[in-house]
């Protein structure tokens, strides 16, 4: 059976051309239009790649300065991530105005809590500094999905598949994040070659996830859809609301009224 | 391992299972806002809860048992308690039909008061958990009297919040659609 270690460089560069893949059809589609910054962060995914391949081939794997590129490297990733995530947000809420703010207030403090949290009852090694700040934003990102996904499904938002799929994609790589990196925490020694393995094996599989919706979505519309719905459609809405309102009113007063008369 | 380790680790997995059921497709979608209005204007069957409640009542299949008509009251109860429940699951859809229009109020308003949310999200969970409780009720055949008259209440509160809402709409709407004319006459009128 192949090593932990030999598995990881297969994936890791399998993960490296499926990500050139993505890249190309969200171009090719013209989907960067709708998604700008998810496009930035595969870009600056598929760098990171680039920038680590040709550390380790010069100053070897387990030198210094591949630590520092790699866990450097790292942060612009995530920060490109956490705006990828934003952007989900902003596409699938953004166009109900009402719906948006209440939305906004709630995600920027349910990200700031979980992050505070995350940082706080993480152990303060300096070693696992940096792992444990990117499982913070981790969770923080994955909270963060489900909580737009919440929105989605109570208020009926229309999403469509590929905003879907992304969201589906972040939350269940950055679970996947969490727990690996919570058991390497714990067993540092014995898991530290699987732990690696497995991190590439989920983004791969979320990479198949995103292919696969990009690959299907449809390209974005020239003329952008009315953001909201025009004052005059407010005033039909809600005369029509009220009158309907009001019969269901009468209706329930008269029920009230026969309801003292109980005997 | 540490408890804060594995808070992370059941906090994850409880995400993942959050995650499952959001991505899940709701049960009833109404599809526009006409859909909902013309559900509206439907009849409405809590209108009908004063004759509900008075055919559950103990004394209203006593004097059957009294004369003897065991098997009769018996079976009387059975239905009436079979209707109940069904005027339960109408009770439950216009319920679900105004939240549906709450929604859709929520899409268009250009602002949506966090309170008034939660206290419908609050509302909406009570209501859920009050007609499981009154099914299991009737079912068991115990009195439901309470029960559902803080259902109906609910349902009351719900319409009136909307009205509040549409209205205010309303009102920002019928500005907003004043105030190009208002602009228009000040610009003709010479002065």
């Amino acid at each position: 059976m192949a090593s932990p270690l030999i598995l990881r460089h297969v994936f890791w560069g399998l993960s490296t051309v499926l990500e050139i893949v993505l890249a190309a059809i969200l171009i090719r589609r013209k989907l960067y239009r709708t998604h700008p910054a998810f496009l930035t962060y595969i870009l600056i995914a598929i760098l990171q790649s680039c920038f680590v391949a040709t550390s380790y081939y010069y100053f070897g794997t387990r030198s210094r300065v591949s630590y520092f590129v790699g866990w450097d490297t790292q942060v612009l990733v995530i920060c490109a991530r956490s705006f990828a995530v934003m952007e989900i947000a902003k596409n699938v809420l953004g166009k109900y105005v009402g719906i948006w703010a209440l939305a906004g207030r709630i995600l920027v403090f349910l990200g700031l809590s979980v992050l505070a949290y995350s940082i706080f009852s993480s152990r303060s090694r300096w070693l696992l500094i940096t792992l444990n700040a990117d499982r913070a934003v981790e969770l923080c990102i994955a909270t963060l999905i489900v909580a737009i996904l919440v929105f989605v499904r109570y208020y009926r938002v229309p999403m469509n598949h590929l905003e879907r799929m992304l969201a589906i994609g972040f939350c269940l790589y950055s679970c996947f994040f969490v727990i690996n990196d919570s058991i390497y925490e714990s067993w540092r020694r014995p898991f530290a070659d699987l732990w690696n393995y497995l991190d590439i094996l989920a983004f791969t599989a979320t990479l198949l996830l995103w292919i696969n919706a990009a690959r299907t979505a449809e390209a974005p519309r020239t003329s952008a859809s009315p953001v909201a719905l025009p004052p005059e459609l407010y005033a039909d809405l809600s005369r029509k609301l009220n009158s309907r309102l009001l019969v269901l009113n009468n209706r329930l007063n008269h029920f009230f009224r026969s309801e003292d008369s109980r005997p | 391992m540490s408890i804060p380790v594995i808070l992370f680790i059941v906090f994850a997995i409880v995400l993942v299972f959050l995650l499952a059921w959001a991505v899940r497709p709701p049960k009833r979608v109404l599809l526009s806002v006409d859909d909902v209005l013309n559900a509206l204007s439907e009849k409405r069957h809590y209108a009908r809860l004063p004759q509900i409640l008075q055919c559950l009542r103990q004394d209203d299949t006593d004097f059957l048992y009294a004369r003897g008509q065991d098997q009769l009251a018996t079976r009387l109860r059975r239905d009436r308690k079979r209707i109940a429940l069904r005027y339960l699951d109408h009770l439950q859809d216009e319920y679900q039909l105004l939240l549906e229009a709450s929604r859709i109020l929520a899409k268009v308003a250009p602002e949506v008061s966090p309170m008034a949310e939660f206290d419908r999200f609050r509302l909406h969970v009570r209501f859920l958990l009050f007609c499981r409780y009154l099914r299991w009720r009737l079912r068991l055949g115990l009195q439901p009297w309470d029960t559902f008259g803080v259902l109906s209440d609910m349902e009351g509160d719900l319409t009136l919040g909307l009205e509040v809402a549409a209205t205010r709409i309303g009102e920002r709407a019928a500005l907003a659609s004043e105030l190009p004319l208002f602009l228009k006459d000040r610009r003709s009128d010479p002065e």
